[in-house]
């Protein structure tokens, strides 16, 4: 089991708004950890300096051993070109999907591997149609976004990262812009993939999800990490106040397991 | 006393007509081949992260924006050869004129259409590695243009109309060579309504197609779904 991910002291500001104060946390391979937390708690803002689509305010993040960007006169300097090859090793899907509208399925999931890995045009159609299938797809090569239910939509933007290889895939409310009949299929597809071995952070607010797939849950209040452990550990018997204040006011979260 | 309306010398002069509407087409399309990579050039410029090329490109759109094209015409047309030596024709002096003026309105087209687009599409090509360019080349600009289409024709109709400007230094356009006719034919009804026949047959239909592709564009729901 090797470390894919670890992020030491992790701070982000925006402005004077202090969204990250100090994160920890490390994935191991195969991992599944699931965060959770109110709104504004910093959730999103740390999967976003995971793959650098913001740049951490302070801190270090390593990417399989490696850490991401230059030491200089104790500074982190990250350049453009050199984030290029790690967001190319770190999947990420959207809360809002973000299919490209002028693309079909097909052409959205060969698009990472055509213009920035350059692999051949047979090669992209290949892997674009093995992924597409993987979620469930095969049928809607050829549609566009428009011509997709959500969650159809959903799952091609996850064939879409999954096409990059990556080490590491980043969940960030994959379901909350879904109507509710459509989420069982996309958290089928990540519970999958979870159970593939997929290195995997996800923010989530489907708690029942979070129970049966999570290996770690990790708490977060106020931009720190206020509680981790293993769902049973976190979920269920939660030490801490906020995290079971946090769960009550998730009304519909049941466990099966209410019982003990 | 009722007015004699005689075509005929108009028809007799109808080639003169015919050269100057093809001139005007000349200019306008001229205008069009370089001002619209320039204002596109313009309108990455401006949307750039350095802030000083932002605001030197931003003045310079506002100021050609902002002042007459007839004015940007004889400066280029009396003063630019002052400053430089180089005797420069009416037909350049209209070409280069119009080019620079028409592209600083595309600019501000191209500006809106790639504002346009949601941050999601960035985000999202962002996240597979792609670069700024990449992204602009094979995301931003492919769903921008099919937005900016309407605004565009709009434009290219307004540029064509401002061309009879370049009548004023001498290039035979087709308000040019009318204004010649009216003066050695004493017709002026005739020429002048002839004239704007000429136009409207030009720029009616264009018009017409853009509202056509506005309705289609409208129905295709034309891109993003979300």
């Amino acid at each position: 089991m090797g470390e894919v991910l670890r992020v030491e002291n992790l701070h982000k500001s925006f402005g004077p708004n202090h969204v990250l104060k100090g994160i920890d946390l490390t994935v191991e391979k195969g991992q599944a950890v699931v965060l959770i937390g109110a709104s504004g708690s910093g959730k999103s803002t740390l999967l976003r300096c995971v793959n650098f689509m913001e740049i951490p305010s302070d801190g270090r993040v390593w990417l399989n051993g490696e850490a991401v960007g230059r030491e200089r006169n104790g500074k982190t300097e990250y350049r453009e070109h050199s984030l290029i090859p790690i967001r190319t090793h770190v999947g990420m899907v959207f809360q809002h999907f973000n299919l490209f509208p002028h693309m079909t399925a097909r052409q959205n999931v060969m698009e990472g591997p055509r213009t920035v890995l350059r692999l051949t045009r047979a090669t992209c159609v290949k892997r674009a149609e093995k992924y597409l299938a993987k979620v469930g797809l095969s049928d809607k090569f050829d549609a566009y976004p428009a011509h997709l239910s959500g969650g159809q939509q959903q799952r091609v933007a996850i064939a879409r990262a999954l096409a990059m290889e990556p080490q590491l895939m980043l969940f960030d409310e994959v379901t909350s812009a879904l109507d509710p009949e459509l989420v069982g299929e996309v958290l089928r597809t990540l519970k999958d993939l979870a159970s593939e071995g997929m290195t995997m952070v996800v923010v989530t607010h489907e708690l029942g999800f979070a129970y049966s797939v999570a290996d770690k849950v990790v708490f977060l209040h106020e931009g720190r990490i206020h509680e981790q452990g293993t769902p049973d550990e976190i979920l269920v018997r939660p030490s801490q106040t906020r995290t079971r204040d946090f769960l009550r006011g998730h009304a519909t979260f049941r466990l099966p397991e209410a019982q003990f | 006393m009722g007015y004699e309306w005689d075509f005929a010398v108009v028809l007799r002069d109808s080639d003169l007509l015919l050269l100057g509407l093809v001139n005007t087409l000349k200019v306008t399309i001229l205008a069009l081949v370089f001002g619209v990579p320039l204002g596109l050039g313009a309108a990455l410029l401006r949307l750039s992260s350095n802030r000083l090329v932002r605001g030197l490109v931003g003045f310079l759109i506002e100021f050609f924006r902002s002042t007459p094209p007839i004015v940007q015409l004889f400066w280029f047309f009396f003063a630019l050869p002052l400053l430089t030596g180089i005797e420069i024709s009416p037909f350049g002096a209209s070409v280069l004129t119009f080019s620079i003026q028409s592209s600083a309105f595309f600019a501000e087209v191209f500006r809106g259409g790639i504002v346009s687009i949601e941050r999601g599409q960035w985000d999202a090509a962002k996240a597979i590695g792609m670069t700024r360019n990449q992204t602009l080349a094979r995301i931003i600009l492919p769903q921008a243009v099919t937005r900016m289409i309407p605004a565009f024709l709009e434009r290219v109709i307004e540029l064509m109309k401002t061309t009879t400007l370049v009548a004023t230094v001498s290039y035979a356009d087709l308000l040019y060579q009318a204004n010649n006719i009216a003066q050695s034919t004493f017709r002026p009804l005739e020429v002048y309504t002839v004239a704007a026949v000429m136009y409207f047959a030009v720029l009616f239909p264009t018009s017409l197609g853009v509202r056509r592709l506005e309705r289609h564009l409208a129905r295709s729901g034309a891109t993003t779904a979300h």
